[in-house]
């Protein structure tokens, strides 16, 4: 059952803030997300010889476990989550993926049992449903995708995600030609339309396994965006376009929670802000404490309404001052421990606007994602939230407005470059019909022609 | 909120790219690269612009003027690409405008070979790839599309593709290197194997690898490694090996950078 939103869960975005959400998520061993505290959540990679074999991979993840475990209790953190993304092999291979949650499950217990630190385990699967020349989306690879979330789901895992592609195709073909409808397509029609055939389905083995279907990211897409522009020296993508593209993906990755999931969204979710003012979910970041895995411009500005503080990914490997799994979740803690603090003293207000500020000006990403124009990409996104194609459309167009304004003001310094490429955008969004269906048809129509790898089945179409 | 006042923003944060930017627009940059041959400059500029009917329309002009199609790829369509390039590398342009460009040299080439039975000579054969178990391949299709644009046959082995396939095509087409792009740390150790069964049929060739989690350190550690950081880097080190050979210690030297 999906039910869409259509109004604001925050009445002010003033209301929101880092280590409070509107509707809490307990989870795991005594954990509440989002229950006004911060939570650091560690993300891992093993080491690339360990995906040889089911057992070295466990024996991997074991390590981290331990590793991150330890460490915590070692400088006395209340909590933490740890995050594994499966490498493809743990999805593919269902039951590897749940031995995996089992051991680490296994390890964590004995540290709650031990020393009373609140956990959770969150896994997040890998969208396997493609093959080498295609997306995928239905069929045996969806049941497949399923049953992997089933076994971790038994096994121990607490918190349940994915990166889901749907959209993808269309989008990658679309983000390297400045294609404005076809950004639109990929991510806010065919992404929404494959979210909420994929979060029903989560929703539903969550229910049944006592776990909590947590959220999605538009990483495959509105990161990719984000990623190929680069930083401000970067001349691969304007910084102007990308944050288009993110505006878009909050209606897309929204889907998860109108399809019942509850949050906390994922870490590499940038659009989270966006989604929490609609929801208000919980929601996990990453930022300033993820140079670890890339970089980006807004690294402080991500914390402002985090309920977990994520470091997105690091090699498990030696550091000097200890295995990076340690190395990183001590950062977070710390990092956690500063927005703990200031939620207690009652100034969390004043350091969530220092986050903001800290990067609000620098890019035109984060003058967009500072909580307040969040605010009002949920507001255009609710307006016509019932409707996917309007609400995206709504979504890139408030943020045509907001950079615009921001420009305006003399704050939010932009190239020419970066002006002309925004105006192109607004022009192009301009010229799009408001009609659902004349839209999917042209759209169906012109990208079946131009994207050779596009099958309009994988979306019932 | 809590606010900035405009005049203590740059204490905190500058737009470098802001304070940098060229005077010249892209555009006005473009017309003083192109070719003055009256022919030429409207194929040269359809290029750049990225419009493929206005290319094709220019070659039609040119071909009833009397020009060899064949030349033509490299006296019009590859010179518009070369301002492209140019522009990009120094930062003129950005990447959306060099892939439209690339599309429409392609179209150009390939009308070019209707009016013919010649065929083209590439500037050198190269087998790219994604490594096996990982799908994501927007950056091969990135560093494909820019290979092209710049001369270059590409043998396109596609995503998750198996170690063997590349063997087998690297033994087939004898290209000049092969790209290997990875997203993922599990999957580019694929990139390892591939360096160790090429070795022992005692094939040397470079081995052009990128991509996400893939580093420097990394690609370091097996023979035939050379580790690109931008999708751009592999039509440089194309470009270096056509005219310095293929010495990996060379190409190493020249790109490694950290």
């Amino acid at each position: 059952m999906v039910k869409k939103y259509t109004s604001m869960a925050y009445a002010n975005a003033d209301d929101m803030l880092f280590g409070n959400s509107k509707f809490p998520v307990k989870a795991g061993l005594g954990l509440e997300i989002g229950a006004g505290y911060t939570t650091p959540e560690l993300n891992y990679a093993p080491r690339p010889q360990a995906g040889k074999s089911k057992e070295k991979l466990i024996k991997e993840y074991e390590r981290i476990t331990t590793d991150a475990m330890a460490r915590m209790v070692q400088i006395g953190a209340p909590s933490i989550v740890l995050e594994t993304e499966h490498v493809e092999q743990m999805t593919n291979n269902p039951e590897w993926g749940g031995a995996v949650a089992h051991a680490q499950k296994t390890i964590m217990e004995e540290y709650h049992d031990e020393y009373g630190i609140k956990c959770a385990l969150r896994h997040t699967v890998g969208d396997i449903r493609e093959d080498r020349d295609y997306l995928k989306l239905t069929g045996d690879k969806f049941d497949l995708l399923m049953e992997s979330f089933e076994q971790v789901a038994k096994n121990g895992a607490d918190l349940l995600s994915v990166e889901s592609m749907g959209g993808k195709e269309v989008f990658d073909y679309s983000i390297l030609r400045n294609d404005t409808a076809g950004i639109l397509f990929g991510i806010g029609v065919l992404g929404s339309m494959d979210m909420e055939t994929v979060w029903s389905g989560v929703a539903d083995i969550a229910k049944k396994t006592g776990t909590v279907a947590a959220g999605d990211t538009d990483c495959a897409q509105a990161n990719t965006a984000m990623f190929i522009a680069g930083g401000l020296l970067d001349k691969n993508l304007a910084h102007t376009i990308a944050i288009v593209a993110r505006a878009i993906s909050a209606g897309r990755s929204l889907c998860a929670y109108e399809a019942g999931a509850t949050g906390p969204g994922k870490d590499c979710g940038y659009e989270n802000t966006i989604i929490k003012s609609i929801s208000g979910v919980p929601i996990a970041q990453e930022g300033k404490t993820s140079t670890c895995a890339h970089s980006d411009v807004m690294g402080n500005l991500t914390m402002q309404c985090c309920d977990l503080w994520s470091n997105e990914s690091v090699e498990y490997h030696g550091e000097f001052g200890g295995t990076s799994v340690q190395c990183w979740s001590e950062s977070l803690a710390y990092d956690c421990s500063l927005m703990n603090v200031a939620l207690k003293t009652g100034k969390a207000k004043d350091l969530r606007d220092m986050f903001t500020l800290s990067d609000k000006y620098r890019d035109p990403q984060g003058y967009v994602l500072a909580y307040d124009n969040a605010y009002r990409v949920g507001e255009a996104i609710a307006k016509d939230g019932n409707d996917n194609y309007l609400r995206a459309k709504n979504a890139a167009v408030e943020c045509c407005n907001i950079v615009e304004e921001g420009v305006a003001s003399g704050k939010l310094k932009l190239t020419r470059f970066e002006i002309n490429a925004l105006t192109k955008v607004k022009e192009d969004l301009a010229a799009l019909t408001d009609d659902s269906d004349k839209f999917m048809s042209d759209c169906l129509t012109k990208y079946k022609e131009e994207v050779a790898v596009f099958l309009p089945e994988n979306y019932g179409l | 909120m809590l606010d900035l006042k405009l005049e203590d923003i740059d204490g905190i944060l500058v737009r470098y790219n802001v304070a940098l930017e060229k005077e010249m627009t892209p555009d006005e940059a473009a017309e003083e690269l192109y070719p003055k041959d009256e022919l030429i400059y409207p194929i040269a500029k359809a290029i750049y612009e990225g419009e493929e009917d206005d290319v094709i329309d220019g070659l039609k002009a040119a071909i009833d003027a009397g020009k060899d199609p064949i030349a033509l790829i490299n006296e019009s369509l590859m010179v518009g690409m070369s301002v492209v390039s140019q522009l990009y590398d120094e930062g003129i342009i950005f990447l959306p405008n060099v892939m439209m460009s690339a599309d429409a040299m392609l179209e150009g080439i390939e009308f070019c070979k209707t009016q013919t039975s010649e065929v083209p000579e590439p500037k050198g054969k190269i087998v790219c790839h994604v490594a096996e178990g990982d799908v994501h391949d927007i950056g091969k299709n990135i560093v494909a599309a820019l290979l092209r644009a710049s001369g270059y046959e590409v043998v396109d082995l596609g995503r998750d593709c198996p170690v063997d396939e590349v063997i087998e095509a690297v033994e087939k087409e004898k290209p000049l290197m092969v790209t290997g792009t990875a997203l993922m740390t599990t999957t580019m150790y694929a990139f390892k194997e591939i360096n160790d069964k090429l070795l022992e049929k005692g094939i040397k060739l470079p081995f052009a690898c990128g991509g996400g989690a893939v580093n420097q350190d990394f690609v370091s550690q097996y023979d035939l490694g050379v580790y690109g950081e931008e999708a751009s880097d592999a039509v440089k080190i194309a470009n270096f090996i056509v005219e310095n050979g293929s010495e990996i210690e060379k190409l190493r030297e020249e790109f490694h950078k950290h």
